[in-house]
């Protein structure tokens, strides 16, 4: 019988007042893959933590095999075994493998000089042990997503790690990098390390784990094994959310007016060649296909940011569009991915997020009138159901749901009838999915064409009319709703299929 | 109940919550009146006599008014090196047309093209050669001495029309007027940076350049603008100095300038990398410094020491806005 490697007993924890974590109870077996789920702010990020020495627990106790433990710090923790592999990849791109490993650990030689060769072979030793083939002395920065994510995992495991957390680790990987990775986990496992496995990809949650634990609002909602017990992704989904979800269809059959935005031909070396499809009035088109498929870069060239040879036209006329400035003249938003980095002005409240980039709906005279602003700031928060106090609000103060409605109201706000969401429900939870789905669904009934950019293929299913599938920086299928599933999407992405009239 | 409870209850209070919540986001004014108060308790009289407070304001306004460009180009993410040096250039410039053409208002005009012109310059290095705003305006500094020094063969250059004294030295109500033309431009930079949508513009960039571009915003063109504005308020500089002193020279005028003004920005309370700041908070930046010079002379202290002086009340000021 497995033994318990580690117990959590009634564990609080609490900010500014309010409880994150509250009693409670988290036990892990020797090598389980145990799955920690929860909607965004359960407290699955504060528990794991608590764990990992950055947070002290206002209450409970922390057994190690049967030991009362104190982990004060994130050193004290990594002493006792605990690997903690963060959602964020926490690599050093511009340094080797094996010096990301040993990095403020380095092995000395003689003279006090760096040993390079037992750091090498050290490296090799532990890569050999996750079944993967990297040169210790590659730089990171070279290296694939799900490379790095093996390097990561790799840096924690050459310390004798026991535990091993792993924070959404998948969010950044494909198909095939994903399941590489489930097979690391269970030769892991395999090895007795215990794996804590956080995710929202109740999927992958059955898939490769062993046992689960829920957590909702700061306490545990349920615990239990997954296999032979039938658990369900809507049991899982249920358990979160504490209610039942209705399976929601968000697809509207409609109508769709001319064509407004014509891609012929379009290039730019290096990331995509020869792409040509056309978007229609009101349509709700899916760009999919795995991690460097071109198709982010493809859509900043159609925003203006990137540089590209092809004629793009807009409601027919050719447009050369060299510079953001003029894709939104001619109606054209981008909604981002990675949405800290590259949408949000975090300085800014909501109403300054909201009509930056159509000032000049609130001149008067060479001035910003500030009431018709706000005015406008507040039917937007209103419409789009964005929940916030008052719109003066710091943008950080947001969840993640709120802040993307809030990005969405800017190019509504700048009146873009063309919008280009990349990956637009990254780090956003489920219910909040939902409303963003609902969104989409009503901007396209309105009128407004809309371009999702997506690896998640259910995603793309849920809303879109068409799915484009990207493979190596060409469009490999349009694929019409009707014919469009999980599985020819796959074939087309991974390059298995090939369709030449696209 | 403690300390931060006590706080944030008073924060949220109907009648002092806005007192509070001004002074929290502008602490720079309360630095200022703690400095007031230690110098009016170290130098007695002799500092809150109404000659030496007119005094103080008139000798900071010069390094005000360069403080007040560079407030927008810190906030926008840069800095600029060059002010000090450009001074001398644009001055000496300016002063030559006079000269030349017996025209007060074309020397002016040549100041203010020629200030508006090296920020072009900077601006067009920064952002078409993609060099950083440290290098490109050091590299645009020592251009600016050289070329003065060489222009006034390492001497100065005198103006010879007597009237182009009068635009610096005169007095309303004992206020001499560079005072004037410093809170006017203050209120003026003031009313650009929270009312215009470029001033709108240069605070997104200096918070986030990249999802400032990906916002449709032409962020090269608007930080060729906030460097060009920069040199506008160097040209006003160098028009109030040389008035001032109906001359300029190549070697010693505008020296360490750069210096007074970031540090001016700095003690204001403005994010060395951008996003944040306020003309407000420079404004009492100035006076800071102002006072503390004043203070440090009032009381006999030796000239030398009041670098040091003011190199810790820099660190300090940014230390205590870390801690924020």
């Amino acid at each position: 019988m497995q033994e318990t490697i580690l117990a959590m007993q009634g564990i609080s924890k609490s900010f500014v007042g309010q409880y994150a974590l509250k009693g409670v109870d988290f036990t892990l077996e020797e090598g389980e893959i145990h799955a920690l789920i929860g909607e965004n702010g359960a407290g699955k990020t504060t528990l794991m933590n608590i764990l990992g020495g950055v947070l002290a627990p206002d209450d409970g106790r922390i057994f190690l095999t049967g030991r009362p433990v104190s982990i004060p710090t994130p050193a004290a923790s990594k002493r006792l075994g605990i690997g903690f592999v963060h959602q964020e990849l926490n690599l050093v791109n511009d340094l080797r493998v094996y010096e990301n490993f040993f990095l403020g650990a380095e092995l000395r030689g003689g003279l006090g000089l760096l040993d390079i060769e037992s750091m090498c072979a050290r490296t090799r030793e532990v890569l050999a042990l996750l079944d993967v083939d990297i040169d210790p002395r590659a730089l990171v920065g070279t290296l694939d997503a799900s490379y790095k994510q093996v390097v990561e995992i790799g840096r924690a495991l050459h310390q004798q790690v026991k535990i091993l957390i792993m924070d959404e680790p998948t969010t950044s990987l494909t198909g095939h990098e994903i399941s590489h990775l489930f097979a690391v986990m269970k030769s892991l496992s395999q090895h007795g390390v215990a794996v804590i496995f956080i995710s929202h990809k109740l999927k992958e949650v059955l898939s490769v784990c062993d046992r689960y634990t829920v957590l909702r609002d700061g306490h545990v909602a349920a615990t239990g094994q997954v296999a032979g017990t039938g658990v369900t992704e809507e049991d899982l989904a249920r358990l979160m959310v504490g209610r039942a979800m209705a399976v929601e269809q968000f697809f509207v059959p409609r109508p769709l007016g001319p064509v407004v935005l014509q891609a012929e031909h379009l290039g730019s070396a290096g990331s995509f060649h020869d792409v040509s499809f056309s978007l229609r009035r009101g349509e709700v088109l899916g760009f999919t296909g795995l991690v460097g498929d071109g198709r982010t870069e493809l859509f900043e060239s159609i925003f203006g940011s990137r540089r590209y040879e092809g004629t793009i036209r807009v409601n027919g006329a050719v447009r050369r569009l060299t510079h953001p400035e003029k894709a939104l003249a001619v109606g054209i938003g981008l909604a981002p991915k990675n949405r800290k980095e590259n949408a949000l002005i975090r300085d800014f409240s909501v109403l300054a997020n909201t009509t930056i980039a159509r000032l000049s709906h609130f001149l008067r005279g060479p001035f910003l009138d500030f009431r018709r602003e706000r005015a406008r700031a507040q039917e937007h928060v209103v419409n789009l159901s964005i929940k916030v106090s008052d719109v003066g609000m710091p943008i950080t103060s947001l969840s993640g749901g709120n802040q993307q409605k809030v990005v969405l109201a800017k190019w509504i706000e700048a009146g873009s009838r063309i919008m280009i969401l990349d990956n637009p429900t990254q780090g956003i939870d489920v219910g909040a999915k939902a409303e963003i789905y609902r969104l989409i669904a009503r901007l396209a009934a309105e009128g407004t064409s809309i371009v999702i950019l997506s690896s998640e293929v259910p995603e793309i299913l849920k809303v879109c009319d068409r799915v484009a599938v990207m493979y190596h920086g060409v469009i490999a299928a349009v694929l019409e709703r009707a014919e469009a599933t999980e599985e020819s999407i796959m074939l087309y992405a991974t390059g298995a299929r090939k369709d030449a009239s696209a | 109940m403690n300390v931060r409870s006590t706080y944030l209850k008073v924060r949220n209070h109907r009648v002092w919550g806005p007192v509070v919540r001004f002074l929290a986001d502008n602490s720079v004014i309360l630095a200022f009146v703690a400095m007031v108060i230690v110098a009016t308790i170290l130098a007695g009289d002799s500092f809150m006599s109404q000659a030496n407070i007119i005094n103080i304001l008139r000798t900071v306004s010069i390094i005000g008014i360069i403080s007040l460009g560079m407030t927008l180009i810190i906030i926008s993410g840069g800095i600029d090196l060059s002010v000090g040096s450009a001074l001398v250039l644009v001055g000496a410039a300016g002063i030559w047309v006079m000269n030349e053409t017996g025209s007060i208002p074309l020397g002016m005009l040549t100041m203010l093209v020629g200030g508006a012109g090296v920020g072009f310059i900077n601006g067009t290095i920064i952002t078409r050669g993609r060099v950083t705003p440290f290098i490109a305006t050091l590299g645009v500094m020592a251009t600016c001495r050289s070329l003065s020094l060489y222009l006034l063969n390492g001497g100065g250059i005198s103006a010879n029309l007597p009237a182009y004294w009068a635009i610096s030295n005169g007095d309303i109500l004992g206020i001499s007027y560079p005072v004037f033309y410093f809170i006017l431009l203050t209120a003026l930079v003031l009313l650009f940076s929270q009312r215009t949508p470029l001033g709108r513009y240069i605070y997104s960039i200096g918070s986030n350049e990249k999802a400032s571009h990906l916002s449709a915003i032409n962020v090269n063109r608007v930080k060729v603008i906030t460097y060009m504005i920069g040199g506008a308020m160097v040209a006003v500089a160098a028009m109030v100095e040389t008035s001032r002193l109906n001359s300029v020279s190549a070697a010693s005028s505008g020296q360490g300038y750069e210096l007074d003004a970031i540090a001016a920005v700095i003690i204001g309370g403005t994010r060395m990398s951008g996003g944040k700041g306020t003309v407000v908070g420079t404004f009492f930046g100035v006076l800071i410094l102002g006072v503390l010079n004043n203070m440090l002379t009032l009381m006999g202290v030796s000239p030398f020491v009041t670098g040091t002086v003011k190199g810790i009340i820099i660190i300090v000021s940014v230390l205590v806005q870390k801690k924020e």
